[in-house]
């Protein structure tokens, strides 16, 4: 890679390819923004699937390595989000393809079949946040023993130790008011 | 050395348990439980600079069946924990452990942790505690002098057999 900064969205002009996307999946494509300088789209549970196919597979957006598939806690009520970051080698631009998924038995189809990277991300995902892959080849653990119980990076989840003693540091926000 | 056990009258003899006991804490055949950033300390501590091959700790075992010492070095998870206790147990005796570093001692910043086990004395018996998050290779030294200190001292009788066959 040269020198000088690399432009955010690289080829990849916002506009045309949210007018792309929208012109292939309609109103199961719920939002594009962009998110630091990289293309984020948020799509319905059913069409994560076809529109992560339709980013590796245009030769516009040619996203063929991915970077990272993870979940996020919301809360009770936001629920989880998986958000899959692909990145494309020919043309330097970044996609984030986000899906919202219900708090209650949270399920998306699995995207290993598109980037094989995708295969360990997803089951660590799976064991940490409960979300189910739809046709993953092996949803088994990756990280943690196969008897614990529970998944330790949801909202919820009890660490037993700090039950017993509370953290001891700052919480979030608390440094702000010192200052 | 293996001619005299622990079943033998003659390491009570003290001129015989001064010879062993000098023996054994001169030739500890070290093995490297490297889990973290403290097997970097523990590599540094065998090299030049410091070298802990001076007091006779060679890490040269070629596995846990040649080793009398264990340095257990890092951050143990509950999922690894098992393979640790697999490794002690196929040591032979007489057998010493130090925990090298802040998360093998307690769990160290992983205190509150889903994953690591909060001290390694829970699984295996330990020796020495060498404190620091990652100790400095001269703490893994002092460390290692503080386990000779404890061998010299020794009575194999008594640490395998108990007060019963301390009585021959």
């Amino acid at each position: 890679m040269q020198g000088g900064a690399v432009s955010g969205a690289g080829t990849l002009a916002l506009d045309d390819a949210a007018s792309r996307l929208r012109a292939r999946f309609g109103d199961d494509l719920l939002e594009v923004t962009e998110q630091h300088g990289h293309l984020a789209v948020s799509v319905t549970p059913a069409r994560y699937h076809d529109v992560c196919r339709f980013v590796r597979d245009e030769p516009e957006f040619d996203c063929d390595y991915a970077d990272f598939t993870t979940g996020v806690d919301r809360g009770d009520d936001g629920g989880f989000e998986v958000v899959t970051h692909v990145f494309s080698t020919t043309h330097h631009h970044n996609v984030r393809v986000k899906v919202t998924l219900p708090h209650d038995e949270p399920a998306v189809a699995t995207v290993s079949d598109l980037w094989a990277t995708c295969d360990w991300h997803e089951r660590e995902t799976a064991e940490m946040f409960g979300i189910r892959f739809e046709g993953h080849p092996q949803p088994v653990k990756l990280l943690l023993s196969e008897p614990f119980e529970g998944h330790p990076l949801r909202k919820d989840f009890a660490l037993m130790t700090r039950e017993a003693k509370p953290w001891p540091g700052a919480s979030e926000g608390e440094e702000d008011d010192e200052a | 050395m293996g001619v005299i056990t622990e079943k033998t009258a003659l390491p009570r003899i003290q001129p015989v348990k001064f010879i062993l006991n000098w023996g054994r804490r001169y030739s500890l055949w070290v093995m490297n439980f490297g889990l973290a950033c403290c097997a970097i300390e523990f590599i540094a501590a065998s090299t030049a600079k410091n070298d802990f091959i001076r007091l006779g700790v060679i890490p040269t075992a070629h596995g846990p069946r040649q080793a009398d010492l264990l340095v257990v070095a890092g951050t143990l998870t509950d999922k690894m924990a098992p393979a640790l206790k697999r490794v002690y147990e196929q040591m032979p005796d007489p057998k010493y452990v130090i925990s090298f570093g802040s998360c093998s001692n307690c769990g160290g910043p992983y205190w509150d942790s889903y994953s690591v086990t909060k001290g390694v004395d829970q699984i295996v018996p330990i020796d020495v505690y060498v404190p620091g998050c990652p100790p400095r290779p001269e703490a893994l030294l002092h460390g290692i002098l503080e386990l000779q200190r404890k061998i010299k001292d020794e009575d194999i009788a008594e640490k395998f057999g108990g007060p019963a066959s301390a009585a021959f």
